[in-house]
């Protein structure tokens, strides 16, 4: 009897006879309507930015968020299905929370990144065949950047599928095949900070439909200082101002 | 610190005695009711003393129920983390009740070698020691009924040594000794390792005079004052004795010694 | 008055309604034994002393007199074995003396389940008691409530457990001094290694007819203490003073009289102020 091909995506669970899973390949296809995100990582921290649609004139662009802070030393920055990114950023928070109330240290970047990932994988039944508590595979990349006691700034790219890399520089989203383009050419390691504001917000530019300005980009940093910080209004209007000049 | 353990009498608004005003015993009129008690003591001590690159635990190894010996050998050191790479720097010691302890022992060690795993780096002992105390207070009321001693090295290569009471409250200090003989061993150990009560002779009179400045000990002194306040205890604390374990923690790795005590 | 003072009696049973702890009396945890031989009777003792878990004497004696050859070994409260067994030596020698006749290990026996039973167990004296008399060769146990027994061998006390498995499996019947000797003393030994309630020494006592009585202070030492790792002497002047007041000879000579002793010794670290008359064995 002959099966379609189409019969295979619909089940989470099963693989196609070619061995793919069609539910986690769509979910990374969700990604590339998503916004444009970035990340680049220096010896002096870590550096996300993101592309706002701002697809009316009515919606007031500081309402959409995603760039997000996972704790003092850890912050993310999203592509794909936003609601999806709450739920991971949630249980990241937490799992941030707890390792610092259980061994009083900081959580690493890595194992946040992990912990993540292992939520991204709990769709389907359970190994020991519990009952599900997801239909489907989470719609949203994260790029997750932070800085730790052990390994100093770090970048990693989080999917869907629960496999994570670390990147010195990362793009996903709607622009990731340009603006990653970008990157490789432009990325070196003696990247200062203001040097990789400059790089990101280039990049974003080139990947976007409508005008760069300050309130359709926005930037963070994580930092041994200061830890993540979400660049502010006036901030952001400094950096572009900059990045008209050159 | 305060503890539960040492909680006093709360005030009331009858006359001031000198004595708590707790109820009488129950009388045989009345119903009574037979208990489940899960707890037992199976005495001994244990003590631990840190110096400037190194940290000493030790304890006897006699297991006691009642007036009768269980062993003469049931150790209450644990490397805690030990995967046989030798790699391991943290050292647990537990008195009270041997079965919580052991139950403690083996659930630390598991989450020691699990973080290792998870996190792709050895725990320190910091962090250890948070865990115990989460571990701790987490069992709140239904408590390892133990005081747990935790030892190992500091992110700076000094001795670091944490003492716990049953629920979780810990504290980082120079000396702690625990158990059976606690009440004989601590007061020596204030007097020879933080040189309590000791002065500086013809240094001022009255207030003037000046206190013993503390310093770090030599591993070989520490070594020594364990012994001797091992072997004193023997002659004093019936559930004292047979043989004693000290595990000496260092940059190299950790020392075992065992020296017999006496059997009576 | 002759007996116990109960005036303090209400007092106390108030004060340990409201929870007040009964104060803690020294006990002698204890391994005491005892085994007639073919010319005799050898009780044995351990030498240690508990108040709870603390050891109070390392080196106490539990063999106590009662007539010449007639001994008891003692375990319990140490005060009531102590006070029991002297009470009952002193009654026993007025007997001897009104009798005109060598008391007997009965009659001991016997004074002593009386005295216990009327006190209903509250002198917490268990007793080995052991001798020769005219009748001959005499071993009992008295306990604390009054109940005796008579036997060839015998153990009491925390340490009796541990004591008899070693009578259980070793002894036999006619055995000489030696051999009496050697298994009370192994039976003590078991006691102190074995039972935390007994430690430190053995002491045996050796009774026999027409012969004077043997009291083997420790018998055997098996527990002498190791010597220290380190020094303790602190250097003179270490102790704070608090407070200072100084008493002329001249002032306390107001209400004592003082003696000039001769100071000849030129050691300035030990002084010899007083002489005392001691007890030499």
């Amino acid at each position: 009897m002959f099966i379609a091909r189409s019969e295979y995506d619909r089940g989470i669970n099963t693989f196609s006879p070619e061995g793919r899973l069609f539910q986690v390949e769509y979910s990374l296809e969700a990604i590339k309507l998503g916004s444009t995100a970035i990340g680049v990582a220096t010896s002096h921290g870590v550096l996300l930015g993101v592309e706002k649609r701002v697809t009316s004139p009515l919606l007031v662009s500081s309402s959409i968020e995603k760039i997000v802070e996972i704790d003092r030393h850890i912050g993310c920055a999203m592509s794909g299905l936003q609601a999806d990114a709450r739920s991971m950023i949630e249980h990241a928070r937490v799992e941030s929370q707890n390792h610092a109330f259980n061994f009083n240290e900081r959580l690493r970047v890595e194992s946040c990144t992990q912990a993540i990932c292992d939520l991204a994988l709990r769709f389907g039944e359970g190994a020991q065949g519990e009952e599900s508590i997801m239909s489907r595979p989470f719609g949203v990349a994260l790029l997750i950047a932070g800085w730790d006691e052990d390994n100093g700034p770090q970048l990693y790219h989080a999917e869907p599928s629960g496999t994570f890399y670390r990147y010195d520089a990362k793009a996903i989203g709607s622009g990731s095949e340009g603006a990653q383009a970008e990157l490789q050419s432009e990325y070196h390691r003696s990247l200062t900070l203001e040097e990789a504001e400059t790089l990101v917000l280039k990049t974003l530019k080139q990947v976007m439909e409508e005008k760069l300005d300050s309130k359709n980009v926005q930037l963070a940093s994580v930092t041994k200082e200061k830890g993540f910080q979400i660049y502010g209004d006036e901030q952001m209007a400094t950096v572009v101002a900059r990045l008209e000049g050159d | 610190m305060a503890s539960i353990m040492n909680a006093g009498g709360l005030p009331s608004d009858q006359p001031g005695y000198s004595f708590s005003n707790a109820s009488a015993p129950s009388e045989s009129s009345g119903p009574r009711q037979h208990a489940f008690n899960p707890y037992t003591d199976n005495g001994g001590s244990t003590l631990g003393v840190t110096g400037a690159d190194f940290a000493i635990l030790a304890g006897d190894t006699r297991s006691t129920s009642g007036y009768n010996i269980n062993t003469r050998y049931a150790p209450k050191l644990f490397r805690i983390g030990d995967d046989g790479d030798s790699s391991s720097r943290i050292v647990l010691s537990v008195v009270g009740f041997a079965a919580d302890g052991n139950a403690l022992k083996e659930r630390l060690d598991a989450i020691v070698k699990m973080y290792k795993y998870q996190h792709g780096k050895p725990m320190s002992v910091k962090a250890c020691a948070q865990r115990l105390s989460t571990i701790l207070y987490q069992k709140r009321f239904f408590p390892y009924y133990v005081h747990a001693i935790l030892g190992g090295l500091d992110d700076d290569g000094k001795g670091a040594l944490y003492s716990y009471d049953p629920v979780g409250s810990y504290e980082r200090e120079q000396c702690r000794a625990a158990g059976a003989a606690a009440s004989l061993i601590m007061p020596f150990l204030d007097n020879q390792v933080n040189y309590k009560n000791q002065y500086i002779p013809a240094s001022g009179t009255g207030h003037e005079l000046q206190p013993r400045a503390i310093e770090s000990l030599p591993k070989e002194d520490v070594i020594g004052l364990v012994k001797d306040a091992f072997t004193s205890a023997t002659e004093r604390h019936i559930e004292v004795g047979d043989g004693l374990q000290m595990l000496i923690i260092t940059k190299d790795g950790i020392e075992e010694i065992y020296t017999p005590l006496k059997r009576d | 008055m002759p007996g116990f003072d109960f005036s303090n009696y209400n007092r106390n049973a108030a004060l340990h309604a409201r929870g007040v702890p009964l104060p803690k009396a020294t006990s002698t945890g204890t391994t005491i034994v005892g085994c007639i031989f073919d010319n005799g009777v050898v009780i044995a003792a351990d030498t240690r002393a508990t108040s709870g878990p603390i050891v109070a004497d390392k080196n106490c004696e539990k063999l106590h007199y009662i007539s010449p050859n007639i001994w008891c070994a003692g375990a319990g409260t140490a005060a009531d074995t102590e006070f029991t067994t002297a009470l009952i030596s002193s009654n026993l020698e007025l007997h001897a003396l009104s009798t005109g006749r060598t008391p007997r290990v009965v009659t001991v026996m016997t004074l002593l389940k009386q005295h216990l039973f009327r006190y209903q167990g509250h002198i917490g004296a268990y007793l080995v008691v052991a001798g020769v008399d005219p009748t001959g060769i005499g071993l009992f146990t008295v306990h604390a409530h009054g109940s005796t027994d008579k036997l060839p061998y015998v153990t009491m006390g925390s340490g009796s457990l541990a004591a008899m498995a070693v009578f259980e499996s070793t002894w036999k019947r006619d055995c000489t001094k030696e051999e009496a000797i050697k298994v009370c003393s192994e039976a003590i030994l078991a006691g102190i290694f074995n039972d935390l309630g007994s430690g430190s020494n053995v002491d045996v006592c050796v009774i026999e007819k027409d012969k004077p009585t043997q009291l083997l202070r420790n018998y055997f030492k098996p527990n002498e203490r190791v010597k220290k790792e380190r020094d303790y002497k602190f250097a003179r002047g270490t102790t704070a003073v608090l407070n200072e007041k100084v008493i002329t000879k001249e002032e306390i000579g107001r209400y004592v009289t003082v003696h000039e002793l001769s100071s000849g010794s030129d050691s300035d670290s030990l002084v010899v102020v007083e002489k005392m008359d001691v007890d030499e064995v």
